[in-house]
């Protein structure tokens, strides 16, 4: 079989390497006579849609903005708008015949030519989240990371189960647990803090993420509307690829005890937020039981992160340490002494940005919807 | 001579300020700089001096930090407008001087707008109201501007006048201390009060002791 694939591609830093960065538009030819070189070319092709790909970001949001497309996340920084940004036209054909190279056409693939020395800063997008909005949708890789961490967890709490049952030890394991359940509440409020109040588009690697929290304010809804897989896939893939070494290298009953249910809140933080944003009428009974017990983050306490000017209440999984951080001002502390280490002021101490500011849903949205 | 204090706020653990590294003996030569130091409570502070310390500098050097019932060295500041303001000129009336952390800062803006919203009951009593901070004139200028502060703004820049006067710091010195003091028509300390985190009440126990002086 004789492939030829040649790609146009105007490079970006967030390219594989194997594709060096051009600044003008530039042409390269492969030609494969091989299975195997076939095969490479196929995995370079599935790599460039896949990195282009909507459904496969790296560094999705943790929160609810829908995103249009997926953008990488240096275009978040660099895009003057929000198009979407597809890079590459491909075209491709093959043929079987090995006689004459004069009768390849060759694949072609155009880049968009981006204009050189263009500055960019991004905006947030005010358009407003529709309900059927894809980016709203779970996909085959949002399922694929899901079962991916479901899978982890249930092993970390099976190894738990299953050494406490060995040893005939539950006392701690339980205990461990529960701490576990306990500091994945902290947790939540500290990342939680961090993204909300330092940083923007432009931070590297979580530049999306900051971005995901700025839109979720602004349309706070939205996140009910997020399908579950789509919601948890990236703290899913997270907690995949931290939980799974500790998986397989350690069997204590205890720590996987700890680990299993403090990564599983971690988890499913997203859909407790989700629910915290669920009107009661709305919610299955016994999530509301839960909510109204302490156990999971009430819609009431969540409420008030959402009012100017957003600094308190950040926990999102049972809200336990809400009150406690929020009465000794602990986040404030914080941010004043990092405001004298480093000069950075918290998002916080300004007046809130439009970006922030909710935008109500009217009854009649919702119906157009 | 050394005040016995405890931190008022709610986190009992917290030692505030650093402490000195070096033992305070007259046969070792005391630091260039001025350090305070908080050890489970109980203030000492060290102001510059001499490489032979004599004993009355010794005194003056171990009890140089203000307290209650002392008399507060003098100091010289660039108020908001960049004019020299001294601490001998309030003299002859009752004077509350605040050292807060920064302008623009949450706590802060509290607290001065505390002050601000109670001025006139400052001003029934007779009392005088500065602020301090580490800020330039410019910033302090803005801010007072920007949340109509009818007091003084002094620029403490170095911080020179809050270790003179031994203001403790917060979470081991990362945090410049909030503390207030109000100062009698004669030059006396009646009251040193440290609040880093509920800044109102600075103005609710100042107006109470300048009612009783």
């Amino acid at each position: 079989m004789y492939v030829s694939l040649r790609i146009d591609n105007i490079t970006h830093p967030s390219f594989p390497p194997h594709y060096s960065a051009f600044s003008h538009f530039h042409k390269i030819t492969i030609s494969s006579t091989t299975t195997i070189e076939y095969l490479q070319i196929l995995y370079i092709l599935l790599f460039l849609t896949q990195k282009f790909d909507s459904s496969s970001s790296s560094t999705l949001p943790m929160y609810s903005l829908p995103h249009h497309k997926y953008t990488p996340s240096f275009y978040h920084k660099v895009g003057k708008n929000r198009q979407p940004f597809h890079p590459f036209r491909i075209f491709y054909s093959t043929t079987t015949t090995s006689t004459s190279k004069s009768n390849v056409t060759p694949l072609v693939i155009e880049p968009k030519l981006v204009p050189a020395g263009s500055t960019v800063v991004t905006t947030v997008d005010n358009r407003r989240p529709m309900n059927n909005d894809p980016s709203l949708q779970s996909t085959w890789s949002h399922r694929a990371w899901v079962t991916f961490g479901c899978t982890t967890l249930l092993i970390s709490l099976g190894e738990s189960i299953k050494g406490a049952m060995d040893l005939n030890m539950w006392a701690e394991p339980i205990v461990a647990s529960w701490v576990g359940y306990i500091l994945a509440d902290l947790g939540s409020g500290v990342s939680h803090w961090v993204i909300d109040n330092y940083g923007d588009d432009s931070t590297p690697i979580v530049g999306a993420q900051i971005e995901a929290f700025q839109g979720h304010h602004k349309w706070p809804w939205t996140i009910t509307r997020r399908e579950f897989a789509n919601n948890l896939h990236a703290l899913a893939r997270a907690v995949t690829f931290m939980v799974l070494p500790i998986v397989l290298v350690c069997h204590d009953p205890v720590v996987q005890g700890f680990v299993g249910v403090c990564s599983g809140c971690i988890m499913f933080s997203q859909q407790f937020h989700a629910w915290a944003h669920g009107t009661k009428s709305r919610l299955p009974p016994l999530v509301v039981a839960l909510q109204e017990a302490g156990v999971l983050v009430s819609r009431s306490q969540h409420a008030a992160h959402h009012r100017p000017p957003y600094n308190n209440n950040y926990c999102t999984v049972s809200g336990v340490w809400n009150e406690f951080l929020d009465k000794h001002k602990v986040f404030e502390a914080l941010e004043m002494v990092l405001y004298f280490k480093t000069g950075v002021k918290p998002r916080s101490w300004s007046e809130p940005a439009s970006g922030w500011i909710e935008e109500i849903e009217t009854s009649s949205q919702v119906q157009a919807q | 001579m050394a005040s016995l204090t405890l931190p008022n706020h709610y986190l009992p653990t917290l030692l505030r300020s650093h402490s000195p590294n070096y033992p305070c003996s007259q046969n070792l030569p005391l630091p260039s700089t001025p350090s305070n130091s908080q050890f489970f409570g109980l203030k000492l502070s060290h102001s510059p001096s001499s490489s032979i310390p004599s004993s009355s500098t010794l005194r003056g050097s171990i009890f140089a930090k203000v307290s209650k019932g002392s008399k507060p060295p003098n100091f010289t500041l660039k108020d908001q407008n960049g004019k020299n303001v001294s601490l001998s000129s309030f003299k002859g009336k009752p004077l509350v001087v605040y050292f807060y952390p920064a302008d623009e800062t949450p706590g802060c803006t509290k607290q001065a707008c505390a002050f601000r919203d109670s001025y006139e009951k400052f001003k029934k009593a007779g009392a005088v109201v500065v602020g301090i901070s580490g800020d330039d004139a410019s910033s302090h200028k803005a801010f007072a501007s920007k949340y109509k502060l009818p007091f003084t703004l002094l620029s403490d820049e170095g911080n020179k006048v809050r270790k003179e006067w031994g203001v403790p710091g917060d979470f081991f010195g990362s945090l410049p201390g909030r503390e207030t003091y109000v100062i009698d028509k004669n030059g006396v300390v009646q009251l040193v009060y440290n609040n880093q985190f509920q800044p109102e009440k600075h103005i609710d126990e100042t107006l109470k002791i300048l009612q009783s002086l």
